[in-house]
């Protein structure tokens, strides 16, 4: 124990670290990058103002890093570990809750994979500046837009059952029926981002504005 | 007219570093039997199914009433007490393991001081024992006794851990059982004076942050402890602790308060 003390509260802290990571930054800008792009949603001209408006954010590199790139490496890369340290037991015993841990970790590696292949075909090969027909011109591949679709199942999924799991570990949701409840918000919010991003992939895919409408029929 | 009969089938070792062998056996059935009386048939007549002479099952077992914990094991693949484990309930042919997440020493037993360790590690007890007659303590309210109650009625049986993907070799998570006992001491109006050493040995590795919420512990629990409540709880007390012994010092010296 004596031993144990001097590196505990590292190891505590790193975990807790890890936890909130998957909140705040990541489920915010997960959040936030959604909302930008529903845009895509409601004309190219809105969209193209959005996103070259967050290209020119000032201090680019240093706001991505230190909001995004580093949280991010870190929650994934310190995600695989616990992964690592767990040894699941889903087949002896396929419970519900057992299967979210499970779902989680499988998840967390999708949405990896996805956020390095969208990271390098979106910002590497785009150099920074990708405009609605660039995307659009993305998105007609229709294998393209199949991985879209399953990274953002898999990182709307993730956050969802984080949600829950963020609330049942900070103490937050001590009791069994706030858990349930908190579950019911965790689904509510994966189902939301999974449903907002597919409709802008598809959107994106056709070339639709169904949240133009507003816009191009409103007098203008 | 022949008797009924029924096949167990036992993992064995003689020793951790043997080879594992299966061995079956047929047992004549009775009304009301449980799995210890099963291994008490084989410890009569230590023949194997085939008739081939075998040794009686080595397994722990005392209050045959689901109270000391000891009897816990893998039943058709479900850690659980022997004792409680009826015949008549269980799916033909019995398969018994024994637990997988202690150090085996032979057959169906195992070694669970780890979980006797980690209750002495984490202070699970009321410290009343001094040099001189300190006086009654506080009284509890009936409703806190109440809420107390079925947090006491863990029986260290270490199904909880079994069950755990968190608990392994590779993670040494203290499992449920233990952060319960801790919730369970703080909670008491003396035991609350040591609360801070309670939350501060469960931070670290194998500490409560170990926990990732498979919540399979609150499923196999014997008896009905609510354990998912107990990780969020005390999860809620230790980071409220380690954030106030952060940023705060101490003010006063006055009663030891509760933490968390
Ligand atoms: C990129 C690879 C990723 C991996 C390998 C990964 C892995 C994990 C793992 C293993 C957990 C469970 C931790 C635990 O139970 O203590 C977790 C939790 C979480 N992750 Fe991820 N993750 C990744 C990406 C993401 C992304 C993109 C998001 C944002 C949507 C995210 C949000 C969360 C949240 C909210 C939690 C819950 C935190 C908690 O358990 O308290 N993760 N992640
Ligand atoms: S909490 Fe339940 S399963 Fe765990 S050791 Fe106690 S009685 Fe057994
Ligand atoms: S013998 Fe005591 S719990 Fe089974």
């Amino acid at each position: 124990m004596a031993v144990a003390a001097s590196n505990s509260r590292t190891s505590y802290i790193l975990d807790k670290l890890q936890s909130l990571s998957g909140i705040v930054p990541i489920g915010a800008f997960l959040a936030e990058h959604i909302w930008s792009n529903s845009y895509a949603l409601v004309s190219p001209a809105k969209y193209n103002d959005v996103s070259s408006e967050l290209q020119q954010v000032p201090w680019r590199i240093f706001v991505e890093t230190a909001v995004l790139w580093l949280p991010l490496l870190f929650h994934s890369l310190y995600g695989f570990y616990i992964w690592w340290k767990g040894k699941s037991n889903i087949t002896a015993h396929p419970w519900m809750s057992n299967w979210m841990y499970t779902l989680q970790r499988w998840t967390g590696l999708i949405a990896f994979v996805f956020i390095a292949w969208h990271l390098y075909t979106q910002r590497y090969e785009g150099h920074g500046v990708t405009s609605y027909a660039d995307v659009q011109q993305f998105l007609t591949n229709p294998w393209n837009l199949t991985f879209y679709i399953i990274g953002l199942l898999a990182a709307s999924f993730h956050l969802g059952n984080g949600v829950w799991n963020f609330a049942c570990k900070w103490g937050i949701a001590v009791s069994v029926r706030s858990q349930r409840a908190f579950g019911l918000l965790g689904a509510a919010v994966g189902v939301s981002f999974a449903l907002a991003g597919i409709a802008i992939v598809i959107g994106l895919h056709y070339g639709a504005f169904p949240l133009g409408g507003y816009v191009t029929g409103g007098g203008q | 007219m022949a008797d009924k009969t029924f096949i167990v089938k036992i993992k064995r070792q003689q020793r951790p570093d043997e080879a594992v062998r299966w061995e079956e056996f047929e047992l004549r059935w009775r009304p009301h039997m449980n799995v210890i009386i099963c291994l008490r048939d084989i410890a009569e007549r230590p023949f194997t199914r085939e008739g081939k002479e075998s040794s009686a099952v080595s397994y722990e077992a005392n209050c045959l009433e689901e109270v000391c914990g000891a009897c816990a094991m893998v039943i058709n693949g479900k850690p659980r007490q022997a004792c409680t484990a009826l015949v008549d309930d269980l799916e033909k042919p019995i398969r018994l393991e024994p637990l997988t997440k202690f150090p085996l020493i032979r057959d169906l037993q195992v070694d669970r001081s780890k979980m006797f360790d980690d209750l002495k590690r984490t202070k699970c007890w009321i410290p009343i024992d001094g040099t001189y007659d300190i006086g009654p303590g506080p009284r509890m309210a009936p409703e806190k006794q109440e809420e107390a109650y079925p947090l006491s009625r863990c029986i260290t049986c270490g199904n909880c851990l079994e069950i755990c993907p968190k608990v392994n070799a590779d993670d040494q998570f203290v499992g449920a059982a233990i952060v319960s006992q801790v919730r369970l001491f703080n909670m008491h109006p003396t035991g609350a004076m040591h609360s801070a050493a309670r939350l501060d040995a469960l931070m670290g590795p194998g500490g409560i942050e170990d926990c990732d919420n498979a919540q399979n512990c609150v499923k196999i629990c014997p008896k009905g402890i609510p354990l998912t409540e107990s990780l969020a709880s005390v999860n809620g007390q230790v980071l409220r602790h380690a954030i106030k012994s952060f940023f705060t010092a101490p003010k006063t010296i006055g009663s030891a308060a509760p933490e968390g």
